[in-house]
């Protein structure tokens, strides 16, 4: 027999017989739509992650720390899972002007800068915000890794500009980005002043007055506007107002950030919190890594953080796909029971096909054939079913985040994998269903079938 | 005297039935000679056998013992895909009850043993046709069974049987659910086809007269044993 006439032959049978084909097919639709918008909503949250990965370019990040015991609480959280590989002499090296010399002679790496921050007051007109301000080179400003929605990077490292984020936009009440360049903002810092301090003076200095600080003020203009950013993990940003480290020099300022600075000074150990490193492709990452390991420091690279996250979505894809999977092993139970009533239907049928020269294959291959075109448009219009789903989902989800001020995201990814390989699974589980009954009805006797009624 | 090949021959055929715990010997010991061209009809009453003896010269059924043999071929030997090929092309079967599909026009009925041969649809289409035109029903080829009388049905029963080119015939009660008139136009036609292209039929009935006077042999069965083989012509 030929492939077309098993083709004719199916759809003609399931055709005779239209609702029951639809309601089967109908389940597998279901079943395989389930599948998809699951698989395809894990596959989503995937796409996301890795493309804010890239546009931020973190898969070109390292960050070293110093080593010692008190290392990995500088940088991020100390709670994290997943810690920065320590130095394994377990010695103290500074990590200082010197350290990113010889960091930046590395092969591979492509600029290097340390995470500067201190604490300051951020005005804008009436409105005043405490934050910590991160000194960021123009050479960084101007990669990936600052995403501006409005403006210009710094052009030198030692003109009195400042970027900032949305978030700050909104803490100052500042209007849209667009409004905001070229405004003034004023940096005011805060810097131990010993020459006022009366060590004579005890009780006035524990009310609080008389401390031995000092404020400055200086006037920085907005020349960019970032848009959204965390300020979790270990990204090289973690701030929201960024100055160059030209006028950063000119500001005096506390030299520690956190508690864990006081006691690393303690210790004669005072040196950067932590260096941020550049490097030309991720490819080099592991080698350069080891590099610097071997000087004594720790490192964290945003890569390694990311393959754990990738395992976690292989997870999350698996228990997704595992509750389809109960859909359409509803969906495979109604096309067995479906072709199992066709054989009972067309029991005489089999018998004329058997008398006509219809071999046990043939009749097999028939039924197969049926039961795969069940499981193809099923598998057709489950994919179209979980595509209309994911639509009214994502239009929902980003109707209320909108609200929220956030931006439009695809929460579903759809590749052709994901297509093509629904459609297949879909005649494989109708193929499986089709075992028993095609096997049935290749054995019914001719003779008993004629003599059916 | 050189003996004259037969197309059909049986040698001790036997077929028990195992009806639950009871074994029934439905036929013993047939031995059996059908000369090509020849018109065979097989009697005798109900529950004699005649119709196991036809499923299984018809590679429908397998005998419990002895040997078919058609065409040289051991039929009793073969496995059930060389059977399926044995009645795709060897053989052509009607039944009593016609056994038309009744979803199917009268031409797509014709058209299912081709379809089996792997035969192009269009040279179906055009075979089928023809066949239907020899049998008188062209007209009536895009009409189900359901439409069609008795007799047309039978026609188109036989246009089925003979798409394929069979040498043998093989009819089980042809005209058991016709009239007297129709039965005879029904045997009239196998008459015609065994006389004009040298088709052997075997016919099975209980109406002997009928089968008297259109075929060259009769045999009788009774009790599942051959109880006479007689030469009218």
């Amino acid at each position: 027999m030929k492939i077309s006439d098993y083709l004719e032959l199916s759809f003609s049978n399931l055709w005779k017989r239209k609702l029951r084909t639809f309601l089967t097919v109908f389940g597998v639709t279901i079943g395989i739509g389930a599948l998809v918008a699951m698989v395809g909503f894990g596959k989503g949250m995937q796409k996301n992650m890795t493309e804010s990965f890239e546009s931020l370019d973190l898969f070109n990040s390292l960050t070293v720390f110093p080593s010692g015991p008190t290392s990995q609480r500088f940088g991020f959280d100390p709670d994290d899972q997943v810690k920065p590989e320590e130095n394994p002499k377990g010695q103290n090296v500074i990590l200082d002007d010197e350290a990113i010399k010889r960091f930046e002679m590395l092969e591979g790496v492509q600029s290097v800068f340390p995470e500067i921050r201190f604490p300051a007051l951020v005005k804008y007109k009436d409105a005043e915000e405490l934050r910590l301000v991160q000194v960021i080179p123009a050479r960084i400003a101007s990669s990936k890794l600052i995403k501006l929605e409005a403006g210009k990077p710094f052009g030198r490292d030692n003109e009195d500009s400042i970027i900032i984020a949305r978030s700050l936009l909104r803490s100052l009440k500042m209007g849209d980005p667009a409004s905001v360049l070229g405004q003034k903002i004023e940096i005011a810092s805060i810097a131990f002043d010993f020459t006022a301090f009366n060590p004579m003076d005890i009780p006035s200095f524990l009310q609080g007055n008389k401390l031995p600080f000092k404020k400055t003020t200086h006037e920085f203009t907005v020349i960019g506007v970032m848009g959204e950013m965390g300020f979790g993990g270990s990204s090289p940003l973690q701030s929201d107002v960024f100055i160059p480290p030209g006028s950063a020099q000119r500001i005096e300022k506390l030299p520690f950030t956190n508690i864990w600075d006081l006691f690393r000074a303690r210790q004669g150990t005072l040196g950067y919190s932590a260096v941020n490193i550049r490097l030309s492709s991720p490819r080099t990452a592991e080698s350069v890594k080891r590099q610097i390991q071997d000087m004594g420091f720790s490192t964290f690279a945003m890569i390694d953080q990311f393959n754990q996250i990738k395992t976690s979505f292989v997870y999350m894809d698996m228990i997704l796909a595992a509750v389809a999977m109960i859909a359409i092993f509803v969906a495979s139970l109604g096309i067995i029971n479906t072709m199992v009533m066709s054989i009972l239907e067309r029991y005489s049928e089999i018998g004329v096909m058997k008398a006509v020269g219809g071999s046990d294959r043939d009749i097999q291959k028939i039924f197969f054939f049926e039961s795969s075109s069940i499981g193809f448009m099923g598998g057709v219009l489950g994919l179209a079913l979980g595509w209309v789903v994911s639509r009214v989902i994502n239009r929902i989800i980003n109707f209320f985040l909108a609200k929220q001020g956030l931006p439009f995201l695809e929460y579903f990814s759809f590749p052709l994998w994901l297509c093509l390989g629904a459609i297949a699974f879909a005649i494989i589980v109708s193929l499986v269903s089709g075992i028993y009954p095609a096997y049935r009805a290749a054995k019914v006797d001719p003779v008993v079938a004629l003599r059916h009624d | 005297m050189t003996s004259v090949p037969q197309i059909i021959k049986t040698n001790q055929l036997g077929k028990i039935y195992l009806t639950g715990r009871v074994q029934v010997e439905a036929l013993k010991d047939i031995n059996l000679a059908v000369a090509p061209g020849a018109f065979v009809a097989i009697t005798g009453a109900s529950g004699s056998g005649k119709s196991t003896l036809l499923n299984l010269l018809g590679g429908l059924d397998r005998p419990t013992s002895g040997v078919i043999e058609v065409k040289g071929k051991k039929i009793s030997e073969m496995n059930r895909e060389e059977l399926a090929l044995y009645r795709r092309f060897g053989v052509g079967m009607i039944f009593q009850s016609f056994n038309l599909i009744s979803s199917r026009t009268a031409l797509e009925n014709v058209e299912l043993p081709m379809i089996f041969a792997s035969t192009a649809k269009k040279d179906r289409k055009l075979r089928a046709g023809t066949m239907l035109d020899r049998v008188g029903l062209l007209p009536r080829r895009h009409h189900r069974p359901a439409e069609l009388s008795g007799g047309e049905q039978q026609r188109v029963a036989i246009a089925r049987a003979l798409i394929n080119n069979p040498q043998i015939l093989l009819a089980d009660e042809p005209t058991g659910n016709l009239d007297s008139r129709t039965s005879r136009e029904i045997l009239e036609l196998l008459a015609h086809l065994n006389q004009r292209q040298g088709l052997t039929v075997v016919l099975v009935s209980h109406e002997v007269a009928l089968a008297r006077e259109f075929s060259g042999e009769i045999i009788e069965l009774r009790d599942g044993r051959l109880e006479s083989q007689e030469n009218i012509r």
